[in-house]
């Protein structure tokens, strides 16, 4: 219920799909992630992370599967599929046009 | 594997094998938190301290599966499941209620359902003619003979045929009795019909084996042909093909036949079974008026637009016979003509009717809902504060009422069979089209509907009730299940409508009962006992009874038999019998009343009785005499008139002694004297006001069809046998027909307002009951609320009677808005029964008074018990009271 609100709705997404491009991620270690790739900017609550990667896997553009993590216990890996990384392409054009619109605005105006 | 592969995978997985899936979820939050705790203590955190943060961090986890189940989009199946499951439990743990709650549902689910199948059957359903929406029937109507849908004659026919652009190939045809007769068994009289060579070609129907009338058969000098019905043909000729070609005796004469036509086929009237060839002899004047037109609308024209040409056409048959005055030729659909048409409101306003019935049935329930759901409601703020989604609720509740209905539903299907068996048995309208009445799929389409649409319409208001509850006042009060007012005053308002929908009910079925009543108060002017009567119509068949001679020999031989049967306390003979069995009518003239050039009086009804006939009816002399034997082919013409007929052509005027004659086209110079004046009889049916009637004695006019009337001293159905014997000895071809008792006669011409008046009554009796049911409901459940207040009332001195005053009020005052209410909807509504009511008025007063009345009792009745209840309230147990 409680949504990290600095996040813009589907930016999460773009967020998880760039990071398990990288490599084959449990959830834990996404959050990990992008914490540490925003220097500590960004931070995802589970009540986010989990219904989001539920809802990606249900769209199919990553698709999970139970291995032995770092530390020698079962985890759940997530990694992209085809659809994704073709997903990922799109999302990712797409926000740099928006991110670089928004800038414009917030520069100029 | 492409994308929709995974995704039917992950949604067949996340529905059949819950149990993994929510495994799967539980173990990822449980690795997630242990990572979380271990990143604490690298952080240096102590391990408890570690623990709380990631707890904190993680947030709700139960939230959180939540959420993840959401985003699975399968989760509505497994709720629904869930929900049918709790929603059964919850109802199997309160039988009570259930099984109120069914039942009231049932009923009106039930009876809408039956409702349906009759109306559907009779106004919808596709009558099993080919193209039958494009077939009209072309009527008749014109003074003197003034009937709505009358007939035509040969001329009038040639004359439309010859106009006609509208419809393709207009033909003709003739509804008659016929007699059947010939070796294969003794003779009968069927309903048949006489028709021209486009008739069946017009209706697109094959018969069953051999052929319809070809083009030819309608030619003047063809001989008579006959198809039969199947009904016919299985009754009497066992159902064998060898009946082609073979000669057969109808009404006396022989003829052939040609084809059988399968059971479906009913027309024009629903019981016709043989159909004759009409030949078109070239008319030589105008009448007699037997016929009725039937034809197919050419492409693109309307019925609208066909009514437009007749009317023309109707204009210059005016111009060309001054005989006819007011002259139009009405045009009716296929469907129409079958059914009349007083039939068609009637059900329409019954299916509002019985419609008015289910809204009280779900508003009766949705009550019942609001009083548990007030009961629930903490455990709905529990839940809500527990994150379930208002929606999710609002789904659960609504499934549970859904699933009230649909056994609702169930239970009312089949009631609604046993009523669809019920009317097609009873069959008390005598409705037509009453085989096409039966519970099909879109019956059974129709339920399901119904039921889903009562079970969301009665559980909306109680789930929205009990979801918006406000979570701090209700879980505050601790459980307590005090009423909130809202609630209550959604109840009272339900209740309220409850009443004024009954109410409107009870004053349209009031009005209908003492419509009946009048109608049944009608005596048709005879005195002797309805059932004292027997009637049979003689049909000699035989040719050789035409001759006056022969036949007025062979009815003496009638009544000499006929009157020395034991019981038989008088017996003679007439062609016409009250209610609505009317003969011969015709215009008349009198004697120095000159009429202007092309006036005309009207047709009146002119039965030919013997003498005996009014004392056996009881119909009373009022001045001169009877006849009596000597009034003879060879003595001076006689005529009686009935009051009726003294008052309307004779006022100031002395009768006995003037001379009249019948006229129209066709009779003679025959002027009689009128030695009588007798009772007005109704021969038009009850429901005519008044229907001056000329009477001829038997033996002056003869003719060969006749009814035998007998007064027998006690019950006269037990002479039948007796009576057909005797008739039989005398001429083994004589067919007999139409025996009755003259109780069944009154009690068939009053089918259709009796049919209307049994079910409206049925209809709101059950929403007297509904009403009753809820508004004691209503206030037992505010009695038991008020317990603790009530208590303390008596505690501080308030005498039993205030007690039962105080609810007593509370209940009355409910009764007086809904009464206001439904006065006001009756005054609307009640205008639709127009045309149903026979003797009063819509707004009848006794009607509207007495409703209210007995609204008001029931009211109170149902207000009383839980009063009284209340009284026996002791203070000290109310004070513990929760």
């Amino acid at each position: 219920m409680s949504k990290p609100t600095f996040l813009l709705q589907g930016t999460l997404d773009l967020l998880i799909l760039t990071i398990l491009a990288l490599e084959p991620m449990h959830g834990w270690a996404i959050a990990h992630r992008i914490r540490q790739m925003s220097k500590d900017a960004l931070q995802v609550g589970q009540s986010a992370l989990y219904p989001a990667l539920h809802k990606l896997e249900q769209q199919g553009w990553i698709k999970a599967e139970w291995k032995v993590s770092e530390n020698n216990r079962r985890a759940k890996y997530y990694s992209l599929t085809h659809a994704g990384r073709k997903a990922l392409a799109k999302e990712a054009v797409q926000w740099e046009r928006l991110s670089a619109a928004v800038s414009l605005i917030v520069r100029t105006a | 594997m492409s994308r929709w592969l995974i995704q039917l995978r992950l949604l067949l997985r996340s529905l059949f094998r819950t149990r993994q899936v929510q495994q799967d979820l539980d173990q990822e939050l449980q690795y997630h938190l242990e990572r979380q705790i271990e990143q604490g203590l690298t952080d240096g955190l102590s391990p408890e301290e570690a623990r709380f943060a990631a707890l904190r961090a993680m947030g709700a986890i139960t939230q959180n599966k939540e959420e993840c189940r959401d985003t699975r989009r399968v989760n509505w199946i497994e709720d629904l499941v869930q929900d049918l499951r709790h929603g059964a439990r919850r109802l199997r743990k309160n039988p009570a209620f259930t099984v109120v709650a069914v039942l009231v549902l049932a009923l009106g689910i039930g009876a809408n359902t039956a409702m349906f199948s009759v109306a559907y059957g009779i106004l919808l359903r596709p009558l099993p003619y080919a193209g039958s929406d494009r077939v009209a029937v072309v009527y008749m109507r014109f003074f003197p003979r003034d009937f709505a849908f009358g007939t035509l004659c040969i001329r009038d026919y040639l004359m439309w045929k010859e106009n006609n652009h509208a419809f393709e190939d207009p033909s003709l045809f003739r509804s008659l009795r016929l007699d059947i007769g010939g070796n294969e068994g003794v003779p009968e009289q069927v309903q048949g019909a006489s028709v021209t060579a486009g008739f069946f070609p017009t209706l697109e129907v094959r018969p069953l084996i051999g052929r319809t009338f070809a083009p030819g058969d309608d030619q003047p000098a063809t001989r008579s042909l006959t198809v039969l019905g199947e009904s016919v043909w299985r009754r009497r000729f066992a159902a064998s093909s060898a009946v082609l070609g073979k000669t057969i005796l109808v009404n006396g004469a022989p003829s052939t036949v040609i084809g059988v036509m399968p059971g479906v086929f009913r027309f024009p009237r629903r019981d016709t079974e043989v159909w004759t060839n009409l030949p078109l002899n070239p008319p030589t004047r105008y009448g007699p008026w037997f016929f009725r037109g039937v034809a197919r609308l050419k492409p693109g024209v309307t019925l609208q637009q066909a009514q437009v040409e007749t009317n023309h056409i109707g204009q210059r048959m005016m111009q060309q016979n001054p005989y006819y005055k007011r002259l139009t030729l009405p045009v009716l659909g296929v469907r129409e003509a079958l059914l009349g048409t007083t039939l068609k409101p009637a059900i329409l306003v019954l299916a509002g009717a019985v419609g008015l019935v289910l809204l009280i049935a779900v508003v009766n329930v949705a009550n019942l809902m609001l009083a548990r759901a007030t009961v629930r409601e903490r455990e709905m703020a529990l839940r809500l504060s527990l994150g379930a989604s208002r929606g999710r609720l609002v789904r659960q509740l609504l499934t549970e009422s859904v699933l009230l209905a649909v056994m609702g539903g169930v239970v009312g299907l089949a009631l609604a069979w046993g009523g669809i068996e019920l009317i097609r048995f009873w069959n008390p309208g005598d409705l037509p089209l009453i085989d096409s009445v039966r519970l099909d799929w879109s019956a059974l389409g129709f339920i399901v509907l119904l039921s889903m649409f009562t079970g969301i319409l009665f559980g909306l208001a109680p789930a929205f009730e009990c979801t918006r509850a406000d979570l701090n006042a209700t879980i505050k009060e601790g459980g307590r299940t005090g009423a909130s007012t809202r609630g209550g005053r959604t109840r009272t308002a339900l209740v309220v409508s409850e009443i004024a929908l009954s109410l409107m009910l009870l004053i349209g079925a009031g009005l209908l009962l003492r419509s009946f009543a009048n109608l049944r108060s009608v005596t048709g002017g005879f005195s002797t006992q309805p059932r004292q009567i027997l009637t049979i119509l003689i049909s000699p068949g035989n040719r050789k009874y035409r001759d006056d001679r022969v036949g007025l020999a062979f009815y003496d031989e009638v009544l000499r038999r006929a009157r020395a049967v034991p019981g038989v306390e008088a017996a003679d003979l007439a062609d016409s019998l009250p209610p609505d069995r009317q003969g011969d009518a015709d215009t008349f003239q009198i004697e120095g009343q000159p009429l202007a050039p092309g006036e005309l009086n009207p047709i009146i009804s002119q039965p030919a009785v013997g003498p005996d006939f009014f004392r056996a009816l009881g119909i009373p002399l009022i001045k001169g005499r009877h006849f009596n034997q000597h009034d003879t082919q060879d003595s001076r013409p006689v005529a009686i008139v009935s009051e009726g007929f003294v008052h309307r052509f004779f006022a100031n005027q002395e009768p006995l002694g003037q001379r009249i004659k019948q006229s129209g086209p066709g009779y003679g110079d025959k002027w009689m004297d009128i030695v009588g004046v007798v009772g007005n009889v109704k021969y038009l049916g009850l429901t005519v006001d008044t229907d001056p009637a000329l009477y001829m004695p038997f033996a002056q006019s003869y003719g060969p069809l006749m009814f035998l009337v007998v007064r027998s001293s006690g019950d006269a159905a037990g002479l039948a046998a007796a009576l057909r014997r005797n008739i039989q000895a005398i001429d083994p071809g004589v067919t007999l027909a139409q025996i009755g008792t003259m109780d069944q006669a009154l009690d068939l011409s009053v089918s259709q307002p009796r049919f209307d008046t049994t079910l409206l009554s049925l209809f709101a009796g059950i929403a007297l009951l509904l009403a009753a049911v809820g508004i004691y409901g209503l206030i037992a459940y505010s009695v038991a609320q008020r317990t603790h207040e009530i208590g303390v009332r008596m505690a501080l001195g308030a005498a039993q009677a205030d007690v039962v005053r105080m609810v007593v009020r509370q209940g009355a005052s409910m009764a007086a808005i809904g009464i206001v209410l439904g006065l006001g909807g009756a005054f609307l509504l009640t205008r639709l029964l127009k045309t149903m009511l026979f003797g009063i008025s819509v707004s009848d007063a006794v009607t509207f008074v007495a409703a209210p009345l007995v609204i008001m009792l029931v009211v109170l009745a149902a207000t009383f018990l839980p009063a009284l209840r209340a009284t026996r309230i002791s203070p000290v147990v109310a004070l513990r009271y929760e």
